[in-house]
């Protein structure tokens, strides 16, 4: 299904506009495209690495870690959807390249994880602001999340910069 | 002779090492330098931008500058140390390359203003902070000063993303 998907991106006239490098737009469009991306991994990077720290006892302790998602978690989507734009035009450019590789998917499985683990810390303060705070188990498994996604967000953005380098055909 | 032989000679130095040609020869070293690179980058920019944001008066009006700059510059620093050092082991591969591509020199450029930008409101703008620590809209310097940091560090990455591109 995914190749066939990828075979029918390359052949939109989207794709046709995005990848002709004879024209001045391509050169325009792609690098800021890319610019924006990066951006926006500056954004998500700094919120996740405050965010989950503090979940593990070593950063922003003096705010807490409910105050510290309700002002960060709408950073983090806000950059995502970004992050999704900026990746479409991407992808739309060069189907191929994304779609098909390897490195790629691996990226965007942590991502559906990373995105779930912030989903659940966003339900879990609107429950209760104190949620991980009430058992040793809880602030155990709120340490475990915090651990997976900050390796997840770090593999994440390598994989970004990886997929020029290692391209396995999914 | 030139003036600029001392440095020619530096940058010689620095490709010659067995360190540069093993980062050149090996096919994993420099994408993994690379990434790491980036993530650090990624961690400089997003963290002074959150204190160049609240010093410009654009978010976060309601928390007080210092406690945003006390979060936010331990992050600036550590990530700017390992961007720095793994950046120079990648300049150390190809420093004669690296020099003569144009978006490389803006980029060095741009974090030397960054850095100025930064001294002086260390010590001439941020003296008065006690005044306008809590003011949703700090003073017009303070202000500028901020959008200038800001602008010189998304530059910054920019001009690192185009160096790709040549």
């Amino acid at each position: 299904m995914i190749e066939q998907f990828t075979q029918w991106l390359s052949q939109t006239s989207l794709n046709a506009m995005l990848s002709d490098t004879t024209h001045l737009s391509t050169w325009l469009i792609i690098p800021l495209s890319q610019s924006i991306h990066i951006l926006s991994v500056a954004v998500v990077m700094i919120s996740v690495g405050v965010l989950n720290l503090n979940l593990l006892g070593i950063a922003g302790r003096r705010q807490g870690f409910a105050q510290l998602a309700k002002h960060l978690i709408p950073w983090i989507w806000g950059a995502l959807i970004v992050l999704f734009l900026t990746g479409a035009v991407q992808t739309i450019a060069e189907p191929t390249r994304e779609l098909l590789n390897l490195t790629f998917r691996v990226k965007m499985v942590m991502l559906l994880v990373t995105a779930a683990i912030t989903l659940i810390y966003q339900i879990s303060i609107k429950k209760d602001p104190r949620y991980w705070e009430l058992s040793p188990q809880r602030r155990q498994t709120g340490r475990l999340l915090a651990t997976i996604s900050l390796v997840l967000w770090v593999g994440i953005a390598a994989a970004g910069r990886l997929i020029a380098y290692i391209d396995i055909k999914a | 002779m030139s003036i600029l032989d001392p440095v020619v000679n530096v940058l010689q130095w620095m490709n010659d090492t067995s360190m540069a040609e093993a980062i050149r020869d090996s096919i994993w070293i420099f994408p993994a330098i690379e990434s790491i690179h980036v993530i650090a980058i990624a961690f400089v920019v997003g963290s002074i931008m959150r204190l160049d944001l609240r010093l410009a008066g654009f978010v976060w009006r309601d928390r007080p500058v210092t406690e945003i700059s006390a979060q936010m510059l331990p992050w600036t620093w550590a990530s700017f140390v390992v961007a720095t050092v793994f950046g120079l082991l990648l300049f150390a591969s190809k420093p004669f390359v690296y020099l003569q591509i144009l978006f490389f020199d803006v980029k060095m450029l741009l974090i030397v203003l960054a850095g100025l930008n930064m001294l002086v409101f260390q010590h001439v703008i941020s003296k008065g902070v006690a005044k306008w620590d809590r003011s949703p809209m700090p003073p017009m310097a303070v202000r500028l000063a901020g959008s200038l940091s800001l602008a010189f560090w998304v530059s910054v990455l920019v001009c690192g993303r185009l160096i790709g591109f040549v």
